[in-house]
């Protein structure tokens, strides 16, 4: 095997793995990205220092949202005031709050239980302690 | 040798270019089938992260792999190294030409 050769290989391997990792990373974008069609809307708005939730049917709350197990939902992510960023990391939804603009973030809970809702983005004196709880309930409709 | 090379390479690329779009119909066609199958955020996320370190670390392999074998192919004391190149046999060094070498 002649350095040429080599060389060619070293070449290939490198771009061929490189590839994939464009790729990969792209479909699996585009796949985390896709909003399912049924997905339920819930309006999300962070101001200094809690958030607020208004589902579809207009019902609101503080704090603590209510989502039932095995339902898409999208959330229309806003602020009031300055920046602040939803978190739940239990469900990898994690978007800025950007006041004027509206952001978007879906999941789809597969486990019933409580989980942890935070403020990602340093928002001022209490920051820290804008919280809030997500609850996913097991759907009795079906 | 070189054509096989290029021809493997365009394959694999090929391949690497495919196998994704294939796992991506198939979650499709699933979530077509049954509306109340979405994927797994957390382990499509995961997954990917995943991939990405190996095809990371296939990387830096491959690039520290080749540079210790140059330091240890072409060291001092290899003995591969004992006779002089054709450059070394020059009085002046600068005269020779990598052309001339034929590599």
């Amino acid at each position: 095997m002649g350095h040429d050769t080599a060389e060619w290989v070293f070449v290939a391997i490198v771009i061929a793995v490189l590839c994939y990792v464009g790729v990969d990373s792209w479909m699996v974008q585009k796949e985390v990205e896709d909003v399912p069609a049924d997905a339920e809307v819930i309006k999300v708005t962070g101001q200094q220092w809690f958030w607020s939730f208004e589902h579809a049917d207009g019902t609101k709350e503080i704090s603590t949202l209510h989502v039932k197990k095995g339902h898409a939902y999208l959330f229309e992510i806003q602020s009031r005031d300055v920046m602040h960023s939803f978190n739940i990391p239990d469900w990898v939804v994690f978007e800025d709050a950007v006041p004027g603009h509206t952001n978007h973030a879906w999941f789809a809970p597969d486990q019933v239980g409580t989980y942890p809702i935070q403020c990602r983005e340093y928002c001022g004196l209490l920051h820290y302690n804008m919280r809030g709880s997500l609850v996913v309930e097991d759907d009795n409709s079906t | 040798m070189k054509t096989l090379i290029i021809a493997i390479s365009i394959i694999t690329l090929v391949a690497i270019a495919i196998i994704p779009q294939i796992h991506f119909a198939s979650a499709q066609l699933a979530q077509t089938q049954s509306a109340k199958q979405y994927i797994n955020l957390r382990a499509e996320v995961w997954n990917e992260f995943f991939r990405m370190t190996t095809a990371a670390f296939t990387v830096g392999a491959i690039v520290s792999g080749t540079m210790i074998w140059l330091v240890w192919r072409f060291r001092e004391s290899n003995p591969k190294n004992k006779a002089p190149t054709k450059w070394e046999h020059l009085e002046d060094p600068t005269a020779g030409s990598y052309e001339e070498e034929g590599h």
